[in-house]
């Protein structure tokens, strides 16, 4: 049995190209420079900008977009995407905040909020696959539809006078940091870890990489795409409970255009709307620039309209590049 | 269960019985009654043309269709192989003709697709590395199974889904077209692979075009043709011959002439074409009349070859003339301007529009004919592709049938027909008669070679080197982006082209065929 062994005889590039090579490869170290870039350069530009509030309030203010992008990454991978996940938070804000009024214990009122937020998320993805309607369409649909009940259930006025306890979540410190924070940070590196070792979601880059081969390959492939967007349901319905809890009311508008920023954040991260690539820490990394490029913008009072003009010449001109590189590599 | 059984004792059960199955997609019967058994330890060879059922048959065994009548028995025992999970679970590993790897995960990961060895869920990479170079070294392929499997070349990449059916502990392996992508070498590895798998009783169902792999490997054969079992013998009591007629039926085609070695003027002169990385100084012309082939293993750059020709591929630097004129195609359609033609190798992804029409396909590279002011003329449309419909006679109930619901045959028929249909006086072809029948590929070298006699020049790409034997006058053997050969058909073999194509034979390129300037 003597096949042509292909052994590993390319010669090692030199350390310069190694290097350039690792950024091309790896988005996460890309985006570490620019966040370390934009942090340096503010420093000296504005001295409030290295203040604890300043970046307490950064790290508050992109909690709910965070959490929301690690569900947004991994349906990404899979070749999948959710648009309603906006409209999620906003039902579950409200949702949740309605049970509190009744008397309902806040763990329990919580954990309903979640439940919900997973049931619009498994009709997405039994629409998605068991239907076989198309993503952008599917969670088009069920976008208006969460928003809708939203807005029904409230008349479209927020819910306000909740329980004093229940803004423990988005509004108290553990050592010094926000819980909401906190929190967000957990989840990010316990899906980062998860994503990269577990058995259940490396599936997710096989099907993303190639469906119709995943299910050859024993995959359950719609028992798990349900299981993502499932799953991204959760994620939104928990960002809008921390939102419901920091705001200390539930807002049937809140989240409104959420699923974009995500999607661009995402996108920044090294996702692709191709399917079968991206990680959860570049999409968070993706969310700190962003988030950062706002800030920076908005401390050099630069209009909120040019704000919108620059995250999209952002999130093109990095796609852009990343083609540009595709392309090259042949 | 019943008497007639308990009368009939065999040695060890079979591994697979197909009792009496059939299988129809709505109105469409694919297998009608077929009886089919493996035993341990025996490559059973499944032969048809397209649409015999073969791969249904494989189907019905990996739980990707359920039988509409009749029985599936695994060791014996009356199974619904319900997924592809199922079917693994049953001991039954599947590797289709189309690679399902994941380019961008690594070798490891592709071979334990969805089953990789975890503690409580969590991978456990040195032992998924372990198992997997383990698993590759069966096949005496050392590689860094870390890497992405992008990285292989296409030949590995095979092995390694070859790796990852096995990975299953199979008892069954379904192979369809198992060698489609290797080199003769390697195809002999892959032989020395499946008999020892067949030593430790495993047993193989072996579907193949190459008759002569098929008699290598195989224990016996069967037949199907047309959903129906014809026959199943073992392989010395039948011959490639009679194989090959079961498989059509008694229609056996004539044998087809080769095109005449033709006199006409120099339609397409390259010199020198290079594309720095990929293919280097590739000189050669074809003449008016002339079936010239292309001849090459895969990863050969055959294909960037022939669209650098046509403009798909810009870059090249060397000199082409189209009639004695200098020419240099920036996209398809300068190429087009020059009476060029180009059918691309994959039908579905670059030839055809799957969800349109059978006309609007057959007009879409020639749409100016069929306007008049801007605006099509239907009667003029419904003309033309009434003429290829029956010219190629296409089996579909009419010009408007969407072409995606036609067989691979009759697809291939219409995209050969939209070139044809130009006149081009210059036509390259991709892989004439990938996975169609017998039938069709009858046809479609039929039109070729009249093609060729009425004046055209054709170049045939194919992988297929007994086509391109009884094809071309002259063959082009092209070894990683070089040219290897440019031999007279009379002189080959085709043990000659794959020696040439492997790389394993000295260059021959014959000079009375590398004439370049306009000789007419």
């Amino acid at each position: 049995m003597t096949m042509v062994a292909h052994a590993d005889t390319t010669p090692k590039p030199p350390l310069i190209r190694r290097i350039l090579k690792a950024f091309v490869d790896i988005r996460e170290l890309t985006l570490i420079v620019l966040i370390a870039l934009i942090i340096i350069v503010m420093a000296n530009v504005n001295p409030y900008f290295l203040s604890l509030s300043n970046f307490r309030a950064v790290a508050v203010g992109m909690a709910p977009t965070a959490i929301i992008v690690i569900g947004m990454a991994i349906l990404l991978a899979s070749g999948g995407f959710d648009l309603s996940v906006g409209s999620v938070m906003a039902l579950s804000s409200t949702v949740v905040a309605m049970l509190l009024l009744t008397g309902m214990p806040i763990p329990l009122a919580v954990v309903c909020g979640l439940i919900l937020g997973g049931v619009v998320g498994v009709v997405n993805g039994v629409l998605v696959t068991g239907l076989g309607i198309n993503p952008l369409i599917a969670t088009l649909g069920t976008m208006s539809i969460a928003r809708g009940i939203a807005l029904v259930l409230t008349e479209g006025f927020s819910v306000s006078s909740l329980p004093p306890a229940f803004a423990w979540i988005g509004k108290a410190d553990i050592g010094g940091l926000p819980v909401m924070v906190l929190l967000t940070v957990l989840l990010v590196i316990l899906f980062d870890l998860a994503v990269r070792h577990t058995r259940f979601f490396r599936q997710v880059y096989f099907i993303g990489a190639n469906e119709k081969a995943a299910m050859l390959s024993g995959i359950h492939v719609t028992r798990v795409r349900i299981i993502l967007y499932a799953l991204t349901g959760v994620l939104a319905a928990l960002a809008g409970v921390l939102l419901a809890s920091r705001l200390m009311s539930g807002t049937p508008t809140a989240g409104n255009g959420i699923e974009l920023q995500v999607l661009a954040a995402a996108v920044i991260g090294g996702a692709s709307l191709r399917g079968g690539e991206g990680t959860i820490l570049g999409a968070f990394l993706g969310v700190v620039f962003v988030a950062l490029i706002n800030n920076t913008m908005t401390m050099q009072a630069v209009s909120i309209y040019w704000q919108m003009i620059v995250i999209g010449g952002v999130l093109v001109s990095a796609v852009a590049l990343d083609m540009l590189i595709r392309s090259k590599r042949g | 269960m019943s008497l007639s059984l308990l009368g009939n004792p065999s040695v060890s059960p079979p591994l697979i019985r197909l009792d009496r199955v059939s299988k129809s997609f709505g109105m469409n019967v694919v297998l009608d009654g077929v009886d089919f058994d493996l035993h341990p330890g025996e490559v059973h060879a499944l032969c048809g043309e397209n649409g015999a059922g073969k791969s249904t048959c494989l189907g019905l065994l990996y739980g990707l269709h359920q039988p509409s009548g009749g029985r599936v028995l695994l060791n014996d025992k009356e199974e619904r192989i319900d997924t592809p999970s199922h079917a693994q679970s049953l001991g039954v590993g599947c590797v289709f003709q189309e690679l399902s790897l994941a380019g961008a995960l690594s070798v490891a990961e592709n071979i334990y697709a969805g089953r990789a060895p975890t503690h409580f869920g969590v991978v456990d990479w040195p032992e998924l590395r372990r198992r997997a170079e383990e698993l590759l070294a069966e096949f005496g392929l050392r590689i860094d199974v870390s890497k992405p499997v992008d990285s292989l070349p296409i030949s590995s990449r095979q092995i390694v889904e070859i790796a990852k059916a096995l990975s299953l502990n199979s008892r069954i392996l379904l192979l369809d077209e198992p060698t489609s992508a290797l080199a003769p070498d390697e195809v002999d590895a892959l032989f020395d692979v499946l008999r020892s798998l067949t030593k430790k009783g495993i047993g193989i169902v072996y579907v193949s075009h190459h008759m002569a792999e098929i008699f290598r490997i195989s224990d016996r054969v069967t037949v199907l043709r047309d959903g129906r079992k014809i026959s199943t013998l073992p392989v010395s009591e039948t011959s490639q011959e009679q194989v090959v007629a079961e498989m059509i039926g008694g229609a056996h085609p004539d044998e087809i002439n080769r095109s005449e070695d033709a006199t006409g003027e120099v339609v397409l002169d390259v010199n020198k074409l290079s594309h720095p990385g990929v293919f280097d100084d590739i000189s050669f012309s074809i003449k008016a009349g002339e079936i010239v082939g292309m001849a090459g293993l895969m990863g050969a750059r055959r294909s960037e070859i022939v669209r650098s020709l046509v403009g798909l591929m810009p870059g090249a630097t060397g000199n082409i003339h189209m009639h004695g004129q200098p020419v240099k195609f920036t996209c398809l359609r300068q190429a087009m301007r020059h009476s060029v033609g180009f059918v691309p190798e994959e039908r579905k992804t670059e030839g055809l529009f799957l969800e349109q029409s059978l006309s609007d396909n057959l007009i879409a590279a020639s749409l100016s004919d069929h306007t008049r002011l801007g605006v099509m003329r239907r009667a003029s449309i419904k003309g033309a592709a009434t003429t290829a419909i029956d010219a190629f006679s296409v089996k579909a109930s009419g010009v408007s049938e969407e072409v995606g619901a036609l067989s691979g045959g009759n697809q291939q028929k219409i995209m050969l027909a939209k070139w044809l249909k130009r006149a081009p006086d210059l036509l390259i072809v991709e892989e004439p008669t990938k996975g169609v029948d017998v039938g069709a590929k009858f046809q479609i070298h039929t039109e070729l070679l009249r093609r060729a006699a009425d004046g055209m020049a054709i170049l045939v790409v194919s992988s297929d080197f007994p086509e391109l034997l009884s094809l071309s006058s002259r063959i082009l053997v092209v070894h990683d982006g070089q040219l290897k050969g440019d031999i007279a058909a009379q002189e080959a073999t085709e043990d000659v082209v794959l020696q040439m194509a492997a790389g394993t034979a000295a260059p021959s390129i014959a000079p009375s065929n590398t004439i370049t300037g306009a000789t007419s």
